[in-house]
């Protein structure tokens, strides 16, 4: 009989990683593996892991998405894809995979230096272990009692139907995540459309009798007013509640001109993000999006994209082509939002 | 632990294979056919080192089977393109829990298990230098292995680190014995397996106040103040001395071993080679150590031979030990049955051995068996004065001793069955040679053929019942008493002088400038 899987969805700010390290850390005799798709995400795993020392405990072993990928799932059975033992050198992440190239052939999955790249792994990983007949799951079963996954609304298109071979082996699977706060990654292309993004949560409401669904719409680090905007942007989701709702004089959605943004930074000190590096931010040092998920601030100072604008000015959400987005810019803050208009 | 190892173009081997069994192995094989070659082999694949050294720093030549190199050089001599030869050690392991992560397909059977690959390879990182160097291929003498790169991965094709292997090793290298200064590198290696982490903590802190102590001692103080009054000109910063208490002059290399209050350095090598062995051996509590020995018998007596022996033999039970050997009597201690030949392309295991024989030759130890085993033909006599006329015949017909064929002649006095079950099994064809004590001769061919004898030599009876008057039936009088210095007037007064001089007389025969004429059967028995 497969092992328990637990399937937790939850709004920003309600503590995911620190479920996904208590998980991990609550039996020293359990084998458990954690990984997420961005290494920013893992090293914040890692330090978590961490006892007054730094160290991770013997039993708990922490790697990123593409590296279980790759490690476990395409390079032990590599030989019943390709006929040739020890063909694969690592991973090509600045190219996908030939356009024209057939699946399931050896220019689909590797380029001229033998890596795979990076848009086919998760489905070479697949393809071993169908290839191999199970090995590369039954593997996973001998090394693993438990796999942990953190932000598993990241995963996309083959990485989900890896993560399905895996919730119905032997191993005990838990993925945390947030739909809302799918960010796609550039370097990747998503085979299988079906699921992209927030319909993470709609994959898993197909696999309830896998495991146990638990949904959480509570915010430890958001007030309400940031809440009420962040839900908002999802009404088809329960609506986030704050669980303190902190108050500090300078509260909620803000939106303030150029010409004040020195100041404001001078005064509430925010964290400023910016859509990409092409974003214009008056000089001012900024972070992308969707590099700073996973991390908290007091305040953040946005600078929004047209669509963002647009949708500050209507508040119609089905105008809004990545909610996700503003979604995890407004969340990161505890006390207030700032959108420079 | 280990199960199997496969080699590829590394040194001796083009390709050998061999199944390694729980419990103990002995090695066993003529010089150079590639006993430590094994050893090393398996050390490499779950060490990557080669003598102390990381192999990837040391690629050489030297390590391309010759074979290999040979063909790789004609043909690229001849033009052909022919890609230089790659080295692999595929080592098998158990599979285990702790095994579990280096299980998978790649190695070179494609096989699904756990397992190490050591793999040495031309890197197509070089390829633009090397079709410089295909452009003149006469220039090309040896093997470009400065242009390889070493892998060294889990059958899981993912790269391996020293820490990630689950098996400790204690390779013990009883021939060499090198001394260093302070402990022997080995010793060091397994005192310090020996001890957990804490007492290893605890001994580092307290070599460290020893040596901070020394600087407290009055009398270096009384020194130190000395010399930074007697400064000279060569510099103003302040002398003195003190002991080196960095990282680097830790204790192990400080630290002796002292065997009943000898220094290890100063006991014999014998007591220091065993003292080696056993120190590797208190693993057994350690399911995931293996010990690795080569030829133990080194520097040591008979009697101490036979209780380190008698050691190894009991620690086995519940470990693995890989062992080498030239000699008998270790063989026959340790049992017939651990017995692998190491053969051109695999390890031969020695199979259906009678209990029995085992148990003669463990009780027995002193019969050369090893000789047995790595001969291509074998010839069993029954005494000493049989072996040397045997001996004599085969140089007779020959014009060689019989060793430099690789055929062994053995004395193994009443015990034919014992050894013709050794060299059964093997498929070595063995002939034997035996009086016919007054008994019907067809009689004992047919007993010593049902035993596995492929041929049988027995004078017929009117040639007389033992090898004495068969010698004297087959010649004159006046020659062999020419030969002896004796003047015994008949036959029967002859052949009771050789009965009394057995060993003498054969001695006198194999010495002879011309010898005498030997019994027909014999001559049969030494014939190709």
């Amino acid at each position: 009989m497969p092992s328990p899987n637990r399937a937790i969805i939850a709004a920003a700010g309600a503590r995911k990683t620190q479920m996904v390290v208590d998980g991990a850390l609550s039996d020293p005799e359990r084998r458990v593996l954690v990984s997420t798709y961005t290494n920013d995400n893992l090293d914040r795993i890692r330090r978590r892991l961490g006892n007054e020392a730094g160290v991770v405990p013997a039993n708990v072993e922490v790697m990123p998405w593409m590296t279980l990928l790759l490690r476990e799932g395409a390079n032990p059975y590599q030989s019943t894809v390709f006929g040739e033992p020890g063909l694969i050198e690592g991973v090509n992440f600045d190219h996908g995979t030939p356009r024209y190239a057939k699946r399931g052939t050896r220019r689909y999955y590797l380029d001229h230096s033998r890596n795979v790249y990076g848009d086919v792994l998760s489905d070479l990983a697949c393809r071993a272990n169908e290839d191999s007949g199970g090995e590369v799951i039954r593997r996973l079963e001998a090394i693993y009692d438990h796999i942990y996954i953190d932000e598993v609304q990241d995963l996309v298109g083959w990485d989900l139907e890896f993560l399905d071979l895996l919730f119905r082996s032997q191993i005990g699977v838990t993925v945390v995540g947030d739909p809302r706060q799918h960010i796609l990654f550039t370097n990747r292309r998503s085979k299988n459309k079906k699921y992209r993004g927030s319909e993470i949560a709609e994959w898993i409401a197909e696999r309830t009798s896998l495991c146990e669904v638990e949904i959480r719409a509570d915010s430890f680090r958001c007030n309400q007013p940031l809440c009420d905007f962040a839900s908002g942007l999802f009404p088809q989701m329960e609506a986030m509640q704050s669980i303190e709702n902190v108050l500090s004089g300078h509260d909620g959605i803000f939106e303030i001109a150029e010409d004040e943004v020195a100041d404001y930074i001078e005064r509430y000190r925010p964290l400023v993000l910016r859509h990409n590096k092409k974003s214009k931010t008056l000089g001012n040092a900024a972070i992308n999006i969707g590099l700073a998920k996973g991390s908290t601030w007091d305040r953040v100072l946005i600078f929004p994209t047209k669509p963002m604008r647009e949708y500050l000015a209507h508040q119609d959400p089905t105008k809004l082509k990545a909610p996700e987005r503003l979604y995890v810019a407004v969340t990161r803050a505890r006390y207030s939002a700032a959108f420079v208009v | 632990m280990l199960k199997k190892i496969h080699i590829e173009n590394y040194r001796v081997f083009k390709t050998f294979d061999l199944d390694f069994r729980d419990g103990l192995n002995v090695l066993v094989g003529d010089n150079d056919s590639g006993k430590t070659t094994v050893l090393e082999a398996v050390h490499l694949a779950l060490t990557s080192r080669l003598r102390g050294r990381l192999i990837a720093h040391d690629l050489s030549p030297h390590l391309v089977n010759q074979v290999a190199a040979r063909r790789y050089l004609d043909a690229v001599h001849g033009g052909a393109t022919e890609p230089p030869p790659e080295i692999i050690i595929d080592l098998y392991l158990e599979e285990r829990e702790e095994t579990a992560f280096l299980k998978g397909t790649n190695n070179t059977a494609m096989e699904n298990a756990c397992g190490l690959r050591v793999k040495m390879s031309f890197s197509e990182d070089f390829s633009e230098e090397y079709q410089r160097l295909l452009e003149k291929p006469q220039e090309i003498r040896l093997v470009p292995t400065e242009y390889y790169r070493l892998e060294w991965r889990s059958f899981a094709n993912n790269a391996v680190t020293a820490r990630s292997v689950p098996i400790s090793l204690s390779y013990i290298d009883a021939s060499s014995i090198r001394l260093q200064s302070g402990a022997d590198r080995y010793v060091e290696q397994i005192i310090n397996q020996q001890l957990n982490p804490a007492e290893r903590a605890e001994l580092a802190r307290a070599y460290r106040t020893l040596r901070e102590s020394f600087a407290d001692d009055d009398a270096i103080e009384a020194i130190n103040t000395r010399l930074s009054e007697s400064q000279d000109d060569l510099t103003d910063k302040e002398l003195s001395l003190s002991v080196d208490v960095s990282q680097k002059a830790s204790w192990e290399s400080n630290l002796v071993p002292h065997l009943d209050d000898l220094p290890f350095q100063y006991i014999g090598s014998g007591d220091q080679a065993a003292l080696k062995i056993l120190l590797a051996l208190q693993h057994s509590a350690d399911r995931c150590h293996l010990v690795l020995i080569e030829e133990p018998e080194n520097h040591q007596s008979p009697t101490s031979l036979g209780s380190l022996i008698k050691k190894v033999a009991e620690h086995c039970e519940d470990m693995q030990v890989v062992a080498t050997t030239h000699s008998s009597f270790v063989l026959n201690k340790l049992g017939l049955d651990r017995l692998i030949l190491i053969g051109r392309d695999a390890g031969l295991p020695i199979t259906g051995l009678p209990a029995e024989t085992l148990d003669y030759f463990k009780k027995l130890p002193g019969y050369e068996t090893l000789r047995a085993v790595l001969a291509k033909r074998v010839i069993l006599v029954e005494g000493p004065s049989d072996e040397l006329v045997v001996q004599r015949a085969y140089l007779d017909a020959h014009g060689c001793m019989p060793s430099e064929d690789g055929v062994a002649v053995l004395t193994c006095g009443l015990s034919f069955k014992r050894f013709l079950s050794i060299t059964k099994p093997l498929g070595i064809p063995t002939a034997v040679v035996t009086d016919n004590d007054g008994r019907d001769p067809q009689e004992l061919r047919d007993k010593y053929e049902a035993l596995g004898a492929t041929t049988v030599h027995i004078g017929e009876l009117d040639g007389g019942v033992t090898l004495e008057p068969q010698i004297v039936s087959a010649n004159e009088l006046a020659t062999l008493n020419d030969l002896f210095g004796t003047n015994h007037a008949d036959g029967d007064a002859l052949c009771a002088y050789m009965k009394d001089n057995k060993t003498i007389c054969a001695l006198a025969i194999f010495e002879a400038e011309n010898g005498c004429k030997l019994p027909a059967y014999l001559a049969d028995a030494v014939a190709k």
